[in-house]
């Protein structure tokens, strides 16, 4: 079970050998990559299909916690740590251009693993600080992925994206350093179990403030969701598919793991339903607004990350669940389109007539609009039926304020998406050309994987409740991290 | 506008912060974590420099991905700063003071660089502290001499080898032990150069590691030369 | 009493260089001048974290430093100032690496020039059009539409 630890050091490890390695053999440092990927893969898979699903906990170095760092292990983050490997494989970049210096491909999949190897640690972790640097790791390897291309919109996109990322990394460690304060302690469980006496007054809503904005960099938040459009229209396709797709999700289990350990009170819920709901209107306006097909979808995805989180605002395991199948199912959608913006990455209007030139694409595209505006049977419909119901039932003003919101972008989503397929349906002059086979090919897996979801969408669907109901029960996380801990005031009392 | 926009936000931030550091305790941290540590710390881990011993034994973790942080970070620039070619001009030369001055200090440099980091466990310093003065001392010899440049191969060698090593270290707890980056071999007595188990050994290659990426880094920040047009 | 008031100082000092640095990563124009603005506000941040370990009349965490059974103060806040501190040095130095790239291209390091740059040659990119008509007259605004240049950094690969 502490094997664990291996798909997070495994891929770093490669990551530091492959430069020396690439002076020595073209061939193993090409293949290093992938294989470390698939290795982490296959342990955690093993782990998915373990019949015991209770969440356990790793003590790194042997350290009990709270003096070391823990991981902690339960259905939710096995989830996102088996998408880690999975999704970086599917947007690896396999091609053999001729590259200037020969240890540029060494550093590109150098970066990628550190992507990799961040994003695996940071959905098992278990303690804040490490959660802070896991982050910082997963934003310092972005930063040199997203200038891959080198021009200079990409390079000026670049730098605003690390100086709004780095400082929202300050805003994140005052409010580490408040919660320090205020507790003593970094360790998540431990923090759950002090926070009703020590976090209840304004200091401790500050420092949740101070540490959504910050890990909100990269969930795409607002206020500080400026370097969206920005970043996607600039980088390559397959790493804007990265970044929205699976970096934007592992920021978003950070604070809800936050949230639900930590934070149990209401004032915390309702400063993310506030921010989430100006996260939908921001992004969703601007999508309908954009003229080009990555900052379209760009857009898009800040809209749907602001359902993300006005989902996981919903108190209990009901916000749990429709948070979480808001997430998987805008993973799958975004990775997938931003596969086909590979080639379609013009303006709207370049891209008419692109039916012809390139029909499976057109369809999926179709498919992926339809899931994403949320028409029925497809999953993008359940999980937006569960977002709404639960709002409605809460029923406070600021909850129906938030359904309302939701109302409307659907309505907006579906003007411009089929805006856009009318487009793409029109003849015209000068198709866009077709997709290679790498892009399709990324984009038809992930197809049919949404069709079996919608063939199979009860067991599905109870499997991710039983995930969510495990995910958000309080009690158990801060039991299994201390099994058989009596307080913290007994334990004061035992020195 | 925007200027008044700006003020008003940080206005509001510092007084937010102001408010907010009214409400903490001054001068009596609750010491949770921190208590329990300075008690057990010298008996686990045996060594006498107790922010070490959390450095490298109860938070290795933390350490690990910082030092791939700043691999991160200068593998990203060696991307961006691209590769130099050898025959384009470099800078002239520093003067007299200067390259007589980097004689002279590269030694001593070296040796306070080696002394920091082999003592990590015994007084403050590390691998990170010790590290860096051991760029510095490479640097200011490139700097004296800018044709003479630093050799990318080895360093880039030396970078992958101590951060291969230090996961090495961790993983070979990780078979003997079962436990990744769990301080193993003797303890020895407390205050001694060996002491700590591999704790010397884990700051020695981080202090490798670190020396060799930033002396890289800034060698390459210096070296870049303008993109044909 | 004295204690007391020494930290009060450092706290207002290290919330000051954080208001500072907050200041001038919104309000410069010259890019440099962000990323020093970040260095500032990093430094208040670290300050920040190391008083949280702060007790008065404590001896440094070191075995057989201080006099014998002394009180220490937290190691914790000192290991974690460690690693910010150096990822803060990683991510200045990548800043600094793409900003001399971002100037050798363009030759300018104003924020506003840039913005126009990047505007303006995404706009060419995606064949949409550039937000601001380059047929409107000059007249009344603050900065003029900058006109496609050729510049040394052309796209790579």
């Amino acid at each position: 079970m502490t094997n664990v630890i291996l798909p997070v050091v495994l891929p770093l490890l490669a990551a530091f050998l492959l430069q020396p390695l690439a002076r020595l053999s073209g061939v193993v440092a090409r293949l290093l990559g992938p294989l470390v990927l698939l290795v982490g893969l296959v342990l955690l898979l093993r782990l998915w299909f373990a019949p015991d699903t209770e969440p356990f906990t790793v003590a790194l170095g042997g350290f009990a916690p709270p003096l070391g760092i823990v991981f902690y292990v339960d259905q939710l983050a096995l989830i996102f740590a088996i998408a880690v490997p999975l999704f970086t494989l599917l947007f690896w970049n396999w091609s053999a251009d001729a590259y200037e210096d020969s240890q540029e491909k060494a550093r590109q999949d150098a970066l990628m693993l550190l992507l990799a190897a961040s994003a695996t640690g940071l959905a098992l972790s278990g303690d804040l600080f490490n959660i802070y640097v896991f982050y910082e790791l997963m934003a310092v390897a972005s930063f040199g992925l997203v200038v891959l291309r080198g021009t200079g919109p990409a390079q000026i996109a670049t730098v605003r994206y690390l100086l709004l990322s780095a400082f929202g990394s300050v805003l994140a460690l005052v409010g580490i350093a408040i919660l320090y304060t205020q507790t003593g302690t970094l360790n998540l469980a431990q923090l759950g179990q002090l926070a009703p006496t020590s976090l209840h007054g304004p200091a401790g809503l500050a420092a949740f403030g101070f540490m959504l904005v910050g890990f909100g960099v990269k969930a795409e938040l607002f206020p500080v969701n400026t370097w969206v459009p920005e970043v996607y229209a600039t980088a390559p396709a397959r790493i804007a598919g990265l970044l929205a797709g699976l970096v934007s999700k592992l920021a978003v289990l950070v604070v809800v793991r936050l949230l639900v350990v930590v934070y149990q009170d209401t004032a915390a819920s309702q400063l993310l339903l506030v921010l989430g709901t100006l996260t939908i209107l921001f992004g969703e306006f601007a999508a309908w607004r954009s003229k080009d097909f990555p900052r379209m979808i760009g857009f898009s995805s800040i809209g749907q990350l602001g359902i993300v989180f006005i989902g996981f605002s919903i108190p209990g395991p009901w916000g749990m669940l429709a948070g979480l199948a808001v997430a998987l199912h805008h993973l799958l959608i975004k990775s997938a389109l931003f596969g086909l913006a590979n080639r379609w990455s013009g303006s709207l209007e370049s891209l008419a007539g692109g039916a012809r030139s390139a029909p499976i694409a057109a369809g999926l595209f179709v498919l992926f609009a339809l899931s994403l505006i949320g028409v029925p049977p497809l999953p993008g419909f359940w999980t937006k039926i569960l977002v709404l119901t639960g709002l409605a039932q809460e029923g406070s003003g600021l909850h129906l304020m938030a359904l309302g919101a939701i109302l409307l972008i659907t309505a907006i989503e579906a003007n411009y998406l089929f805006r856009f397929a009318t487009k793409l349906f029109s003849t015209s002059d000068r198709p866009p050309a077709s997709h290679g086979l790498m892009d399709i090919g990324a984009a038809v897996l992930i197809g049919i994987a949404l069709v079996a979801v919608t063939i199979q969408i009860d067991p599905v669907g109870d499997r991710l409740r039983a995930v969510a109901r495990q995910a958000a029960d309080r009690e158990a996380y801060i039991s299994t991290v201390f099994p058989a801990e009596p307080t913290i005031a007994a334990r004061e009392d035992r020195r | 506008m925007r200027n008044l926009a700006a003020i008003l936000f940080t206005g509001g931030l510092g007084f937010l912060l102001l408010v907010i550091a009214s409400q903490l305790d001054f001068g009596h941290p609750p010491m949770v974590v921190g208590q329990e540590i300075l008690d057990v710390a010298g008996d686990q881990v045996g060594a006498a420099n107790i922010v070490t011993s959390v450095l490298l034994a109860y938070r290795g973790i933390d350490t690990l991905g910082e030092l791939s942080i700043l691999f991160a970070a200068a593998t990203a620039a060696g991307l961006v700063l691209g590769h130099r070619h050898g025959d384009a001009p470099s800078d002239p030369e520093g003067g007299f003071i200067l390259r007589a001055g980097a004689d002279l200090l590269f030694p001593l440099l070296l040796v306070v660089g080696f002394y920091i980091i082999l003592h990590g466990h015994l007084t403050p310093g590390g691998g990170f502290q010790g590290g860096v003065i051991l760029a510095a001392a490479f640097f200011v010899g490139v700097l004296g001499r800018p044709a003479k440049g630093l050799n990318h191969d080895v360093i880039s060698v030396i970078e992958g080898l101590a951060g291969a090593a230090f996961i090495g270290i961790g993983l070979w707890a990780l078979f003997l032990e079962g436990e990744f980056l769990k301080p193993m071999l003797d303890k020895g007595t407390l205050g001694d150069l060996i002491s700590a188990g591999t704790l010397p050994l884990l700051s020695l290659a981080l202090g490798l590691k670190v020396g060799s990426e930033l002396a890289g880094l800034m060698t390459s920040l210096s070296d870049t030369e303008a993109r044909e047009p | 009493m004295i204690d007391l008031n020494f930290v009060t100082v450092l706290y207002v000092g290290a919330i000051g260089l954080l208001v500072i640095g907050a200041v001038g990563l919104v309000m410069c124009n010259n890019v440099f001048r962000m990323v020093l603005a970040l260095v500032l506000a990093e430094a208040g941040v670290n300050l920040l974290l190391i008083l949280a370990g702060y007790r008065g009349d404590a001896a440094a965490p070191i075995l057989g430093f201080g006099p014998e059974g002394a009180q220490m103060v937290d190691p914790v806040p000192q290991v974690l100032v460690l690693t910010a501190i150096v990822i803060g040095v990683g991510v200045q130095a990548l800043a600094v690496a793409v900003l001399v790239r971002v100037f050798h291209a363009y030759g300018t390091l104003d924020m506003r020039e840039l913005k126009a740059h990047f505007e303006f040659e995404l706009a060419a990119e995606k064949t949409t059009e550039p937000p601001r008509s380059t047929e409107e007259p000059a007249g009344g605004r603050p900065l003029s539409p900058v006109p496609p240049r050729p510049h040394p950094g052309e796209a790579r690969s």
